[in-house]
């Protein structure tokens, strides 16, 4: 019965191939599609010569980038570790021996979880190092930078700056921020502690906001013993203020909620 | 740049793609080893393509920002699972763009279709038309596009332009899914041979 199904199945689960090169799928369809192009490299290579074709209709969207985004994105990517290849000399475990022969790049990105905003990717040793720097506030800070700047090159380009200075602000609701801002740099950075929990579905978004407008700096993630970040924002402008607020956990494009922090920059 | 070096395991040295496409996909090797001028020069050659087709779906400017951001990110930090010999780096950075798009927009979407925002009216267009300047990859585009059935036509460009899974493709067509599915297959290899594309 099995048997016999398998051939109409693998036909019809083939006809899916546009609709999965454009991703007109639901997360279910996706996966069984995925697993069947596990077990069909000729079903893998057109898959490939799709992907080429939607590439170029993406290509053909292509517009200019807004200010300031390639350099707040270049300073997430400098604390953000990368993923280090194969190792040839590990023997490829057999669960991964199937994707290893017909894999294809983009199975990779069947891998769940999003990608958390702004320096949301950031080694855990830069919120340790920033703990560090952060939590003798008034000790040398030079002595602290040593150990900041092994792991993270970002944060110490905002501490290291000549204007480099530290404030800190009370949150509304609870809890305490500590923000080293340097204006030279147009770049601060951003840690919290004792801030209350919120529901899986919310979270705390950073904005700066003056005669620029108001922009998104990212969402906060939490981090360990009860102090948030560090989020490096940059795009600083002259007169602009950081506020906090509760949001969606995907983040607004707009505050939607009062302000819990206002601190002058 | 050392192109002769002996990395014959290095998809990025051996890629056999040509033109523009080779040089992105020797950067990509660059960007795997860290190398952050790479990630500058991938920026500058790939970075519109995809805050142009994550905000053509996305439409909102500041959550196609946040949406950029996070493609970015995760080819800086995936470089080096890129495989030259599975496809073209634009064609692996694209994906990724047009993946996270689809699922920022469905996730919004379940999360809070009440919430809908009222200042941003969905107002239907001609997806690729409505740039006003013109380059020559739009035009031939736009030239393919039309070489299509119309049911074809709008099959390609409510699920790729628009985000649309095929199901909802259907409905608004008024066409069974199979044949959606169908024609959204047909389409793509037509468009394929149209423009060009190496397979």
């Amino acid at each position: 019965m099995k048997v016999k199904l398998t051939r109409a199945s693998q036909r019809d689960e083939h006809t899916l191939a546009g609709a999965y090169a454009m991703d007109a799928i639901s997360a279910a369809d996706r996966e069984r599609f995925e697993r069947h192009l596990a077990g069909c490299e000729e079903c893998a290579q057109e898959i490939a010569s799709l992907r080429e074709t939607t590439a170029v209709l993406a290509s053909a969207t292509a517009e200019p980038l807004p200010a300031g985004l390639k350099e707040r994105i270049m300073a997430a990517a400098a604390v953000t570790r990368q993923q280090p290849p194969a190792d040839e000399t590990e023997p490829v475990p057999l669960a991964h021996g199937k994707w290893a022969r017909t894999g294809t790049w983009f199975r990779s990105l069947a891998w769940p979880g999003r990608l958390t905003l702004a320096a949301g990717a950031a080694a855990a040793a830069a919120v340790v190092a920033a703990a560090v720097v952060f939590g003798v506030s008034n000790g040398s800070m030079q002595q602290q930078l040593d150990q900041a700047q092994a792991s993270s090159q970002q944060i110490a380009v905002v501490l290291t700056a000549q204007d480099a200075h530290m404030t800190t602000g009370t949150v509304a609701g609870g809890g305490t921020a500590t923000i080293v801002m340097s204006h030279s740099r147009h770049a601060l950075v951003f840690t919290a502690q004792g801030l209350h929990a919120l529901p899986a579905s919310r979270g705390y978004e950073l904005w700066l906001t003056g005669p620029a407008g108001t922009r998104s700096a990212g969402m906060l993630r939490a981090g360990s013993h009860g102090m948030t970040g560090p989020v490096i924002a940059s795009g600083l402008r002259p007169g602009d203020h950081l506020a906090l607020t509760d949001e969606p956990a995907d983040g607004s494009a707009h505050p939607t909620t009062s302000m819990m922090l206002d601190v002058a920059l | 740049m050392a192109t002769g070096s002996q990395e014959p395991r290095n998809p990025a040295r051996s890629a056999s793609a040509a033109g523009p496409g080779r040089d992105l996909a020797a950067q990509i090797g660059l960007v795997a080893r860290g190398d952050s001028a790479a990630f500058d020069a991938v920026f500058e050659q790939i970075g519109p393509s995809v805050f142009g087709v994550v905000k053509r779906v996305i439409r909102d400017p500041a959550q196609s920002e946040e949406v950029t951001q996070e493609v970015m990110l995760e080819v800086w930090r995936t470089a080096a699972k890129f495989d030259a010999g599975r496809g073209s780096a634009t064609a692996w950075v694209m994906t990724l763009a047009h993946r996270r798009a689809v699922d920022r927009v469905r996730s919004v979407q379940k999360e809070s279709e009440r919430e809908r925002r009222i200042a941003a009216p969905d107002i239907p267009y001609d997806e690729v038309s409505e740039a006003v300047e013109s380059s020559l990859e739009r035009e031939r585009v736009r030239r393919c596009l039309n070489s299509l059935t119309e049911v074809q036509r709008e099959s390609v460009t409510l699920a790729y332009y628009r985000g649309y899974t095929y199901g909802q493709v259907a409905s608004l067509l008024g066409v069974p899914t199979g044949t959606v599915k169908t024609r959204m297959r047909d389409a793509l290899i037509r468009l394929r041979d149209c423009l060009g594309v190496a397979q």
